[in-house]
């Protein structure tokens, strides 16, 4: 099944189109640096071009999630498989894995392209960027950010009626996570149930220079498996219950 | 042909009833009020009536899909639905949009590692279903017809008791349809029970053994086309005799 996906999702336009938006963005990041205001240019880089993996990162996890959950709906394969001895959370975890390794070739992909422009550029500067070992750190940061909103917009799919409604409520979702870390106010406090995706952010990681190891790190990994395990559990018992 | 004690039929609805509430804030609408029908291995019972009738519910109940809200579906004795239910059954659902990056062969193959059988029975079926020399190429490029069979072929792939078939011969041309009509009839030939839903009533005429005629979630008629049509005039030339039959079953009045 997360073979199946990911193959399915590998030719979606939607993963060829993000995958090239942000290539272009971080390669660009080595012309936008005219707009730095004093920061280093290989610091730049980094922040820029991490920043628009996390950006379309984001946007291809919730609408490819939500595009290929409503494509099986719609077109009755997901009727083919479920008729058969699969079980209902056997498919969302399914989903859940190939939409997730879909996420990690393409975090592999553009870090690649990061790493290489950093390279030449600290090459051209003489200067030694980021660490291949922080650089791949804070990919993995990015991935995991990624697959948690990938498991919210799959529990949204898992009882909306429309792949557009479950897109746009997946990213609301991530921009709400975004901003979790604000809400202190007693009004807000609810919303200390979501997931906190700034936990996720690896732009410190590029300016320290320094890998997250040891607790930091295992208390992250367990926070991450606490909302994938929330979330997809969540789907999969909105869609055990779903009729369709 | 009635089924022993030991052996029970293949499909049984009893006062079977589903209703949806379409929004939140809606009344429940009754898709299928009180269907009862039973059939035997080896039959082929075709669902008639229009659009909404409940053709489809029913069989999405029989194939574990749908849930009753009253009443029972057993498949082979079992529940629709249960692990020893879903062994059993195959379902074709209507107008399928099958993985078109997949070869008639990857997509079988897919398809008999998820009902847990060997990869060795693809070649069969692809045989069985006339689609040997199209095995290698991709789903998007098949034809209609060829995606009703592919259909098909995954939905017998694993020997199943009972075939489900979700108006198999929508948008068919007369030569997909009898092709649909041979490999339906060899279904049966081979004790599984079948049943599908249609619009086409000569076809339906011609494969069923029963037939059953819903309209607004109710049984309208049943029977073998023989006893529903045995003392039925040839009256109106342009008609067939079932066509005559479903029109008034569903317009009593007119």
């Amino acid at each position: 099944m997360a073979g199946h996906t990911l193959a399915g999702a590998l030719r979606m336009r939607l993963t060829l189109l993000l995958a090239a938006v942000a290539a272009l963005l971080v390669l660009g990041s080595r012309w936008l640096q005219v707009f730095n205001f004093g920061a280093a240019e290989l610091k730049f880089i980094g922040d820029l071009g991490l920043g628009a993996i996390g950006l379309a990162g984001t946007v291809l996890a919730a609408l490819a999630t939500a595009q290929l959950f409503f494509a099986d709906l719609t077109g009755g394969a997901a009727a083919c498989v479920l008729t058969r001895p699969v079980r209902r959370w056997e498919y969302v975890a399914g989903k859940l894995a190939g939409v997730a390794a879909l996420l990690a070739l393409f975090t592999a992909t553009l870090g690649l392209v990061l790493a290489g422009l950093l390279l030449w550029r600290g090459h051209q500067l003489g200067v030694v960027p980021a660490s291949l070992p922080v650089l791949l750190n804070a990919c993995a940061l990015q991935w995991m950010k990624f697959t948690v909103v990938a498991a919210v917009t799959l529990f949204i799919a898992s009882y909306a009626g429309s792949a557009l409604f479950a897109g746009c409520a997946g990213l609301l979702g991530a921009v709400i996570g975004h901003l979790r870390p604000f809400a202190e106010g007693a009004m807000l406090q609810w919303l200390r149930i979501w997931p906190n995706l700034a936990r996720f952010d690896a732009e410190g990681l590029l300016t320290s220079g320094q890998t997250m190891a040891g607790v930091p790190l295992l208390g992250l990994a367990g926070y991450w498996l606490v909302c994938m395990l929330m979330f997809g559990g969540l789907a999969s018992y909105a869609f055990k219950h779903r009729e369709f | 042909m009635i089924p022993s004690a030991e052996a029970p039929w293949a499909v049984e609805l009893a006062d079977f009833c589903k209703s949806f509430r379409p929004s939140w804030s809606g009344r429940n609408v009754h898709a299928v009020a009180g269907l009862s029908l039973r059939l035997a291995p080896g039959q082929v019972l075709g669902l008639l009536g229009p659009n909404g009738s409940g053709k489809s519910t029913t069989l999405k109940a029989l194939a574990g899909l749908l849930e009753p809200t009253a009443g029972q579906c057993l498949v082979c004795g079992h529940a629709a639905g249960s692990d020893s239910a879903r062994a059993l059954v195959g379902y074709l659902p209507e107008s399928p949009v099958f993985a078109p990056h997949l070869t008639g062969r990857e997509f079988l193959a897919y398809c008999a590692g998820l009902s847990a059988v060997g990869a060795g029975c693809v070649a069969g079926v692809l045989a069985w279903s006339g689609l040997a020399d199209a095995a290698e190429r991709r789903l998007s490029t098949y034809s209609r017809g060829m995606i009703q069979r592919i259909g098909l072929a995954q939905a017998v792939l694993h020997d199943p008791a009972v075939v489900l078939l979700d108006e198999p011969a929508g948008g068919l041309d007369p030569e997909g349809r009898l092709c649909l009509g041979r490999l339906i009839r060899d279904l049966a030939g081979r004790g599984k029970a079948v049943v599908f839903s249609s619009h086409l009533l000569a076809q339906a005429e011609e494969l069923c053994d029963q037939i059953a005629i819903l309209g607004r979630g109710r049984l309208l008629a049943a029977g073998t086309p023989a006893e529903l049509l045995g003392v039925r005039p040839e009256t109106a030339p342009r008609l067939s005799r079932l066509e005559q039959l479903y029109l008034e079953k569903l317009h009593p009045h007119e």
